[in-house]
């Protein structure tokens, strides 16, 4: 199975998360791409899709993610047969607004037809779990659900 | 193989080692800081009740980590090495210094006892050394209508349950505590949809269990006015702070005689007069910048980067943009260079003073162990107990 790692980021935590997630998948040879670079003509229903994607403002989307939003809205794409899953990154120092770039991203991509994979899970900044902890675990076992 | 030396730990300087680091897999980076500890604001400027926008360290510790990436800490450049040094060892060198010295409100009054810029203010909470606590008064005046105010706002109002998780010390908080903050009025000089404030920060002071707030001329629409009518009338049960927050009014003049006793405002015809024992003015940090290009070069070999490039405007995200396009036009002017300067073999014999990233780990390690049950961290708090600290785990 391909594996395609797509980031959403302002300050570096959802990329770096991605590049590790990406080494921990050594032997997928899993690409890691900017949502910035990304163009929703792009998906391949050969591909399995992680997103990791943090949040920003007020609840938005941080700005790497914003033009892959702004190209969804506009293309309206048809995501029929793409699978994915969502590892959001928040802070509990914004309760009203925690992870909404997570869920967001969700919205876009199950809202275009694309299946989510297991359950989107969510890392606190202001928490104690190191995002690796918590990330590598997850995606073992979101890849054997998706194998499955 | 090519010689960096990045001047300068913060964010900006953290953010440039970063994409050079993967646009010159090969290169040797250098960061110096003249202090013990790396990181800049992000440990002496973010509040300390921030821990979740302090964690972007995270990131920065994979740079000495994993990378050829080295820290030179408690090396200030202009005194123990001249900048001219180290453009002669190193293929390229980033100015990352920041700028933190507190701009002046320029009003009579401004030297009196009692009146504190926002720096000052926000280092010596953050345990910064050398700089000096404000003695903080019953009756504070807040001046300036950034989000550096509603850091001071919500430290100062602040119940001692609430900096729970912080590394906030418990001799600042005892200090706050005895200090007994009854009343924070915050003056902003533009009307308040023109206010600086993220409207996020201010939502947060809605959360506040110890202080009632309101809200004089909060017109107009968007979403920082929606932000301050929906903090206007907080009322915590049993509070014992009063915020308040007024617009465009300019400040005129400082009154006391040796201690500040009243700040005065104007707004056209109108006057106000707001009796304090406390002024804090946090409007904005000044210092000279180089002149660079729209990439960042000052001169061949030498960039700035941050706020020493921009200006001490922006926030964290801001700075890792700036430093991305700087470190792209590095590597462009790099590519293909044959060096050969001598780079860190030089420094380390220049600089046999210099803190290391293992010594850095040990203060820091001292500084989790030391930390009470509901703090994360107790910052050693002066330079003489970091090099005690760095020196047990090695020559220094
Ligand atoms: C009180 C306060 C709160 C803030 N809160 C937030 C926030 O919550 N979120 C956010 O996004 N941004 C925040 N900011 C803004 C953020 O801190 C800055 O955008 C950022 O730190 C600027 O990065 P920098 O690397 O350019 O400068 P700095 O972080 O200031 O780093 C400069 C470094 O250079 C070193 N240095 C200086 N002179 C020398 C010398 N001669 N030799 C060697 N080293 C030297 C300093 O010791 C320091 O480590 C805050 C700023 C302040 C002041
Ligand atoms: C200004 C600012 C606003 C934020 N807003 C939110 C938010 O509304 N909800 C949330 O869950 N996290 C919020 N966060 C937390 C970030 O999503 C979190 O720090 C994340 O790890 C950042 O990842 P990144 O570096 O990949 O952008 C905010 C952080 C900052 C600095």
């Amino acid at each position: 199975m391909q594996i395609a790692l797509l980031y959403g980021t302002e300050t570096g935590n959802a990329e770096m998360l991605a590049e590790d997630i990406a080494a921990h998948l050594s032997d997928h040879d899993a690409s890691v791409t900017n949502l910035s670079d990304f163009d929703p003509a792009d998906f391949d229903t050969d591909t399995f899709y992680i997103v990791v994607c943090s949040t920003y403002g007020d609840g938005e989307l941080p700005a790497s993610a914003q033009p892959f939003a702004e190209k969804m809205e506009a293309q309206k794409p048809s995501l029929d047969g793409i699978r994915f899953a969502v590892f959001g990154m928040g802070d509990s120092e914004y309760p009203e607004t925690y992870n909404f770039g997570g869920k967001r991203m969700e919205e876009l991509l199950a809202g275009a037809g694309a299946e989510l994979v297991g359950e989107r899970v969510t890392h606190n900044a202001s928490g104690d779990d190191m995002a690796d902890d918590l990330a590598l675990p997850w995606v073992d076992d979101i890849l054997a659900q998706a194998d499955a | 193989m090519v010689s960096i030396a990045i001047l300068g730990t913060g964010p900006s300087g953290c953010f440039t080692a970063q994409a050079l680091v993967k646009a010159l897999p090969d290169a040797r980076i250098d960061m110096i800081d003249a202090l013990p500890v790396p990181y800049g604001l992000i440990r002496y400027g973010v509040a300390a009740d921030h821990q979740g926008t302090k964690a972007v360290i995270r990131q920065f510790e994979r740079l000495f980590e994993r990378s050829d990436v080295r820290f030179f800490g408690n090396v200030r450049v202009g005194s123990d090495i001249a900048l001219d040094d180290l453009t002669g060892m190193y293929d390229a060198v980033v100015m990352a210094f920041g700028l933190r010295t507190d701009r002046c409100l320029g009003i009579p009054g401004e030297g009196l006892a009692g009146v504190y810029g926002s720096g000052q203010v926000t280092g010596a909470w953050n345990d910064m050394p050398g700089v000096e606590p404000a003695q903080i008064g019953k009756r504070v005046v807040v001046i300036g209508n950034g989000n550096v105010a509603v850091d001071l706002i919500r430290v100062l109002a602040k119940g001692p349950e609430e900096f729970h998780g912080s590394d906030l010390s418990l001799a600042h908080t005892q200090a706050l505590m005895a200090a007994g903050v009854e009343r924070i009025d915050v003056v902003g000089r533009s009307p308040a949809d023109q206010a600086k404030f993220d409207p996020v920060m201010l939502r947060e002071l809605g959360r506040l269990t110890q202080a009632r707030i309101s809200v004089q001329g909060a017109e107009g629409e968007g979403k920082l006015i929606e932000a301050l009518q929906g903090i206007d009338g907080h009322a915590p049960e049993g509070a014992t702070r009063e915020i308040a927050f007024r617009f465009g009014w300019t400040p005129e003049a400082l009154d006391g005689t040796d201690h500040v006793t009243a700040a005065r405002f104007r707004r056209g015809d109108e006057q106000l007069t707001l009796p304090c024992d406390t002024v804090l003015t946090a409007i904005g940090f000044t210092g000279d910048t180089p002149a660079t290009d729209d990439a960042g070069a000052v001169s061949p070999g030498l960039y700035a980067t941050g706020w020493y490039r921009r200006g001490p405007r922006g926030t964290i995200p801001e700075n890792r943009a700036d430093a991305q396009q700087v470190a792209a036009r590095i590597a462009a002017d790099l590519a293909g260079t044959a060096t050969t300067k001598p780079g860190r073999d030089a420094l380390s014999a220049r600089v046999p003073q210099a803190v290391t990233y293992a010594q850095w780990q040990a203060i820091d390690a001292a500084e989790r162990a030391a930390c009470p049950a509901d703090r994360c961290r107790q910052k050693l708090t002066t330079t003489e107990q970091m090099l005690a600290t760095a020196r047990q785990t090695g020559d220094l």
